[in-house]
């Protein structure tokens, strides 16, 4: 009998990037409440459970498929849930309450612990990777993203002085770095593919 | 660095995913070796020849 095909894991990412652009969309367009869309985007991180498991499946040799890649994967996720609940919690704090400078302090740590956590993994995967190219890619793919972040916040910031842009908040660091580095590996691997040859 | 990887796989019938479980690496690393967009390492240098069981510079050349 013929095996099951599993579903790739760049389908269940697929998936939760357009969940999460879908929910942007809806709530910036105010079409539902902060409420909901936090509820609707902590529900699609779900999907990443398929993920890491497709990516447990698919066969040894594969690049997601390392040990280390699986380990940074489940790292990630564990500290994006984290993210999106501390980030949630310290919103609701911050509506509903006067903050003192101390209790600001605290519920500011909510969302950047696991920041701090997402970091972490990313350290620990170029320690633990044993396969020496992808430890490569990565390392390429994390210059890129600092790359884009130097760039952007310095260009930004010059913008800003010149009263062109909005002030923008300093914790869009993360992910803009986080978007070089998916940006960067997902061009090496289109190379890769493109250059292959049996 | 120029390599001869590619011919000497073909002459053993192996596939790329065949090299990389013998090297116990991934199967793009073997892709980028071959193609030439990644050079490795000395310790996988080594791997490589021993697999082969021919001396390093009989595998990579310079350019």
């Amino acid at each position: 009998m013929a095996g099951r095909q599993r579903t790739r894991p760049g389908v269940w990412v697929g998936l939760f990037l357009a969940s999460a652009g879908v929910i942007a969309a809806l709530k910036v367009t105010d079409a539902i409440n902060p409420t909901t869309a936090f509820l609707w985007f902590a529900l699609s991180m779900l999907l990443l459970v398929p993920m890491i498991r497709s990516m447990k499946a698919m066969g040894p040799g594969c690049a997601s498929n390392s040990a280390a890649a699986i380990r940074y994967t489940k790292r990630i996720g564990i500290s994006s849930a984290l993210y999106v609940l501390g980030l949630g919690i310290a919103i609701t704090i911050d509506r509903k309450m006067d903050l003192t400078t101390g209790l600001g302090f605290a519920i500011a740590m909510l969302p950047v612990l696991p920041i701090f956590g997402m970091i972490w993994a990313m350290g620990r995967y170029l320690v633990e990777e044993q396969d020496e190219y992808l430890r490569h890619r990565a390392s390429m793919a994390s210059l890129a993203g600092l790359g884009l972040l130097l760039g952007v916040a310095s260009f930004w910031g010059f913008l800003e002085t010149f009263d062109i842009v909005p002030h923008a908040q300093g914790w869009w660091a993360v992910p803009i770095w986080a978007i070089g580095m998916g940006l960067s590996q997902g061009w090496m691997s289109y190379r890769d593919r493109t250059g292959a040859s049996e | 660095m120029n390599n001869r990887l590619k011919v000497l796989r073909a002459e053993k019938s192996w596939s790329q995913a065949d090299l990389a479980e013998r090297l116990e690496v991934s199967r793009q690393s073997v892709n980028a070796i071959e193609t030439g967009k990644y050079d490795p390492s000395l310790p996988l240098a080594f791997r490589i020849a021993d697999v082969f069981g021919m001396a390093i510079e009989e595998i990579f050349l310079r350019d």
